[in-house]
């Protein structure tokens, strides 16, 4: 974790509403993981108080460049979006703990729903990097939120499902998990609450006939692991990005917390990327963010 | 009740020169006395030792103070031998435990850290969401979430022990006995240097009523802590009630070392679709820059009517603010929200009030102290009534 002065390099519309943003800073591009974050301070004038919280889009160690994307919400991403090439921002990361992928997983499902897409397209890269297999489903409203392919490397399988039918697969994006569930190793998610509950509650009644468990089984069973710790998170067939308001980012607040199976859980610290089972599916219903 | 003039007591040392334009005239009636109490300024000590000379990342055109700060004296007694290296703390609540900003911030360099609220068993906290932006600030309701006092000491007070900048403990409860159980246990531990009681807590033997708008009950508790430790102990004041004075009058007259003002501001926010409250808890505490003037208010009566060291808290995001905070009688502040922010302010404050003191010549930050106070203690102004519709 470090403060990072960061050099905006380009910055375009992707999508109506939605930004991708380029910054040059290269001790970021470095060390960031898949799933990790940057939290952005905003102008001074604005009178607002709190940074931003943005998923590292991209990641390039050899240009030293990060890519954020973000919808525009409210007037901290309104200034961010306003913000020119040359300009330079506060940005302190990589904070939390990014997706973890099982050595062994070589099929890889990414479910993304809408702008969730932005934390798991870091991902995307490092698998492929690896040699790994990926899939990316990708849900949202109608073909005015379809997430361009040309941002994708041509190695990823990406299928797309609309609530309106105008693109791909008319219904939700979990529609078309059970085609690939049995093809996965592990999967991964970022999206609305109403949709990672879908995928935990499918993902929870296979438990054990799915995916890297499977693997383990077939070679005799690995040693059993506390759910909830690191080790349990990484051999999880499901690992989802969650979101909530943030204060400090850096665990010292804790305002950031989620309830999980034990308690509460510090997105900043313990997150952002949960196991599916870590996480109280019932008590993080219907929390709401803000505008940020 | 009547206010007490505040004196404030020369350092020893030149009588640093009132030349500069923007300093206030000399009030020459306020005779440098020795107060009944320990001063709340030591005199100069010996310099502190060099900071180190290279720092975790510090923000791009963020000026290093120039070398005259050095020269400034900038520590201060709090009461009861704890003695800072300089007036610049950070809020419990917003720093944790000291460890998590370590990456970023030189923490050794900070006045002193007052850590995440304690209490004598573990709590897990409010429901979320705990936390939302409101203009010019944020609203809280983290619920005191923590390990319980055995976890905290366990985890963290050998590190503390180790560290240059005091570590002083803020503690919570909800009766009499679970504040002095958890002072007890922080009593003679090594890395504890002192104790700020966080009162704005429902007191369950009185039906849920905060400790720290009854007065009786917030003396009570007081004077209960008082008796059960020798540490130094500030208690943190509520700006959630009528009249601060004859509480922080009792409280003073309790036991207290030293007083901080002010806790956050009770306040709500809704959801964006207006079906509810926003926070889990519906009820947040307002903090930042919005609250400044009510803190302002509040550390400018309290500072008149008690003789010990007021802590000024709330909204501090520059050096105007510790001035303004010094101007109006508090002897120390303690930087808060800004830190999510700007997590090296504190750091770069404790720079740019030495500078300021070199800047006009003073060779401590004393002289900085009350001079917003009303002269007389009697003006109209200080009754502190008239301005409330
Ligand atoms: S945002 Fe402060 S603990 Fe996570």
């Amino acid at each position: 974790m470090q403060l990072v002065d960061a050099e905006l390099q380009e910055s375009r519309q992707v999508l109506p509403g939605q930004w991708l943003q380029q910054y040059h800073a290269p001790a970021l591009a470095v060390s960031a993981r898949a799933g990790q974050f940057v939290h952005l301070r905003t102008g001074d004038w604005s009178g607002l108080v709190l940074r931003r919280p943005f998923t590292i889009n991209t990641a390039d160690p050899a240009t030293g460049a990060i890519s954020l994307h973000f919808r525009e919400v409210g007037r901290g991403t309104a200034w961010l979006s306003r913000l020119r090439p040359g300009e330079r921002i506060d940005m302190l990361g990589p904070l939390g703990q990014g997706f973890q992928v099982d050595s062994r997983s070589r099929h890889l499902l990414l479910v993304a729903g809408g702008l969730g897409i932005a934390d798991l397209r870091l991902l995307v890269d490092e698998a492929l990097r690896d040699g790994r297999q990926v899939v990316l489903l990708y849900g949202c409203r109608d073909a005015s939120e379809v997430y361009p392919s040309s941002l994708l490397p041509d190695e990823v399988e990406y299928l797309v499902a609309t609530d309106d039918g105008s693109v791909g697969h008319r219904g939700f994006v979990t529609d078309l998990v059970l085609d690939y569930e049995a093809w996965a190793d592990q999967a991964f998610a970022c999206g609305p609450l109403p949709m990672l509950r879908t995928l935990a509650g499918l993902v929870a009644g296979r438990k054990g006939r799915l995916g890297v468990a499977t693997l383990g089984r077939k070679r005799g069973g690995g040693r059993s692991v506390p759910p909830g710790s690191p080790a349990a998170r990484k051999k999880a067939f499901l690992q989802v990005a969650m979101e909530q308001n943030m204060g400090c980012a850096v665990g010292a607040c804790l305002g950031c917390v989620i309830w999980g199976v034990n308690g509460p859980q510090r997105v900043c610290r313990e997150g952002p990327v949960f196991a599916f089972d870590e996480i109280d599916w019932d008590a993080t219903a219907g929390a709401a963010t803000h505008k940020r | 009740m009547k206010a007490k003039k505040r004196v404030v007591t020369y350092g020893k040392g030149v009588p640093p020169s009132r030349g500069a334009a923007s300093s206030p005239a000399p009030k020459t009636h306020r005779t440098p006395t020795v107060r009944t109490i320990r001063s709340a300024i030591v005199e100069p000590r010996s310099a502190p030792p060099p900071r180190p000379a290279s720092s975790a990342a510090r923000p791009v055109g963020q000026p290093v103070a120039g070398p005259a700060r050095s020269a400034v004296d900038l520590s201060v007694d709090l009461g009861r031998g704890l003695v800072l290296r300089n007036p610049i703390l950070v809020a419990s609540g917003t720093f944790g435990y000291g460890v998590e900003y370590a990456d970023v911030v030189d923490i050794q360099r900070i006045g002193a850290i007052c850590c995440k609220g304690t209490t004598l068993r573990p709590r897990q906290g409010n429901r979320p969401p705990r936390v939302t932006e409101t203009p010019g600030g944020m609203l809280n309701s983290i619920g005191l979430q923590n390990p319980g006092v055995d976890a905290v000491l366990e985890r963290y007070a050998t590190q503390w022990a180790g560290w240059q900048v005091p570590v002083i403990v803020n503690v919570a409860g909800e009766s009499i006995e679970d504040y002095v159980g958890v002072v007890r246990k922080l009593d003679l531990v090594p890395g504890i240097a002192g104790v700020e009681l966080n009162i704005s807590c429902p007191n369950v033997g009185k039906g849920g009523l905060q400790f720290a708008i009854d007065q009786e009950a917030a003396a009570a508790v007081t004077r209960a802590v008082r008796r059960a430790t020798e540490l130094p102990l500030i208690v943190k004041l509520s700006p959630n009630v009528a009249d601060i004075r004859p509480i922080a009058a009792a409280i003073a007259a309790a036991g207290a070392d030293a007083l901080s003002a002010v806790n956050t501001l009770s306040g709500m926010a809704l959801r964006a679709d207006r079906s509810g409250p926003f926070l889990g808890n519906t009820y947040g505490g307002l903090s930042g820059p919005a609250i400044k003037p009510v803190a302002l208010r509040i550390v400018y009566e309290v500072a008149q009517v008690v003789d010990i060291p007021v802590i000024a808290i709330g909204g501090v995001t520059g050096l105007d603010d510790v001035l303004d905070y010094l101007a109006a009688g508090a002897v120390a502040v303690q930087v808060g929200t800004a830190i999510f922010a700007d997590p090296t302010l504190p750091v770069r404050l404790v720079d740019q009030l030495a500078t300021e003191c070199g800047r006009r010549g003073l060779a401590s930050y004393e002289l900085l102290i009350g001079t917003a106070l009303p002269t007389r203690p009697n003006a109209a102004s200080s009754k502190g009534v008239e301005y409330r519709p």
